[in-house]
């Protein structure tokens, strides 16, 4: 018990440098007082309430409570990732993966913060940056799990010129997600903090939809007429839908805009909400995808449901490996080779942004007030 | 929960403690053991007294012998006036509470109550 109540003093004196200074003295007293607190349990309860009092100011003065919270969040994805059976070379990728994320992640906001300004004074601004730091890491930790069963032998892609260009290029398309979140959920952002959160609401319904459409990325089998047909029609409403939403969301945004902003800058409003549009639905695609495809291996259920729907389940020499029939491509694309990821995650946002700039450049002319500008 | 007041059922017992006695100075520990309160809620709820003048604080000048220096409280003369406000406030509203942590509040809050009559 002695020990105890040591190391719980010995903690609360190495915990004090992290509290604002006009909070140190009071830290100090407590600690001081302990002394004359009853030795044993009582004078362990007194200093372990010093380390909860400690640790509240820190987080509560210091803004210390994300930084923490990212801090577990990273050692948790890399302790899942980071596991794997011996001989298998795409832990040596996965990895790589997880440090460098955990690197990117930690110091953009602090390069984003001399360009564009702390976090925006908002709730949203703190609820989409957590929001979209979960998504990434998500992310990268499926991505590691699909990775250990579809690169291990006999296949060991992970050691190919290829993968590897693939994975530097995932992690640049990653860098440049996050990057783009911490700017436009800043103070001194360029854009509107509504229009970043219409294009991520209506960008994460879309996605939900396209994959709900498609959930390896082909078109489902049916059989029978009703299911057929009402699957291609559901399938015509997802185009439309996939076409007409970051249009939707750049009108939205540059009439929101409208009377307040020149019109290059209403356009920019229009293109950067069809950006975040298909960004988030880019997001929520790669990773509801690679969850599915990560749980192929393990789930009698889901595989079964593939193979009536989709393809045949091939299974390698020694591993469940997600082959499915003629749709090889598509597998090895998503689940072997880190470029798979980067046909949607790349895509889409490039394709939310011009048709988001063509509703914002429509949507400009026809308003009165930007012929005077 | 807090009550009528603005002040919760523990700074309502701290408010108390330091008012029974408003001119001597206590430490930390003496108002822990006094109130019941565990050092991670009465220290919280010191600072924020403090911070709105309500307490003012200060270290022993001279040490002491065999033991070490104490951090000293007591109520300011505002403080003296919204503690004893407060407390007239508390003793005519219901001090319990329902919710968690509720027989807490009710301990912290009857002696708030007892202490100020």
């Amino acid at each position: 018990m002695e020990r105890l109540t040591r190391l719980t003093a010995a903690l609360l004196r190495a915990a004090e440098p992290v509290l604002p200074s006009e909070h140190r003295a009071w830290a100090q007293a407590l600690r001081t007082e302990a002394a004359e607190v009853p030795a044993g349990r009582d004078r362990l309860a007194w200093l372990a309430g010093g380390i909860r009092f400690t640790l509240r100011a820190a987080v509560l003065n210091r803004g210390l409570g994300y930084p923490l919270v990212f801090a577990a969040v990273v050692v948790g994805t890399a302790w899942t990732a980071w596991s794997g059976p011996p001989g298998d070379s795409a832990i040596v990728i996965n990895r790589v993966d997880v440090i460098a994320i955990s690197v990117i992640l930690a110091g953009l906001p602090w390069a984003i913060r001399r360009a564009y300004g702390s976090v925006a004074h908002s709730r949203s601004a703190r609820m989409i940056r957590t929001a979209g730091y979960a998504a990434i890491l998500v992310l990268v930790l499926v991505k590691a799990a699909v990775e250990r069963v579809a690169d291990a032998p006999p296949n060991n892609l992970a050691g190919s010129a290829v993968a590897w260009t693939g994975e530097i290029m995932f992690l640049a398309v990653m860098a440049c997600y996050a990057a783009a979140i911490l700017a436009w959920t800043a103070g001194r952002s360029p854009v509107r903090l509504a229009t970043v959160m219409t294009g991520g609401t209506i960008g994460v319904a879309l996605g939900t939809l396209v994959y709900l459409l498609g959930p390896l990325g082909f078109p489902l089998r049916f059989t029978g007429w009703w299911p057929t047909h009402l699957y291609d029609a559901g399938i015509a409403l997802g185009v439309l839908l996939a076409l007409c939403a970051p249009v939707a969301t750049g009108l939205a945004a540059t009439r929101r805009a409208c009377g307040s902003m020149p019109a290059a800058s209403r356009v920019r409003q229009g293109a950067m909400a069809g950006l975040y549009t298909g960004l988030a639905a880019a997001l929520v695609v790669a990773i509801l995808s690679t969850i599915t495809i990560a749980l192929l291996p393990y789930d009698d259920g889901l595989r079964n449901w593939a193979v009536s729907h989709i393809g045949q389940w091939t299974p390698a020499v020694g591993q469940a490996a997600p082959v499915v029939g003629a749709r090889l491509g598509y597998v090895a694309g998503n689940s072997a080779f880190a470029a798979g990821y980067l046909v949607v995650l790349l895509l889409s946002p490039l394709a939310g942004c011009g048709l988001g700039a063509v509703a914002g450049r429509a949507a400009s002319q026809v308003d009165p007030s930007s012929s005077s500008r | 929960m807090g009550h009528r007041s603005g002040f919760s059922a523990q700074t309502l017992a701290v408010l108390a403690e330091l008012a029974a006695t408003p001119s001597r100075w206590r430490h930390g520990y003496g108002i822990a053991r006094d109130t019941g309160l565990q050092s991670g809620t009465l220290y919280p709820v010191l600072i924020r007294l403090a911070s709105r003048g309500l307490v003012e604080a200060s270290w022993e000048d001279e040490q002491p012998s065999g033991r070490p220096r104490r951090h000293l409280y007591r109520l300011t003369p505002d403080g003296l006036a919204t503690a004893t406000a407060a407390l007239a406030q508390a003793r005519s509203a219901d001090p319990v509470q329902p919710g968690p942590r509720a027989r807490d509040r009710r301990r912290a809050a009857a002696r708030a109550v007892q202490w100020s009559g």
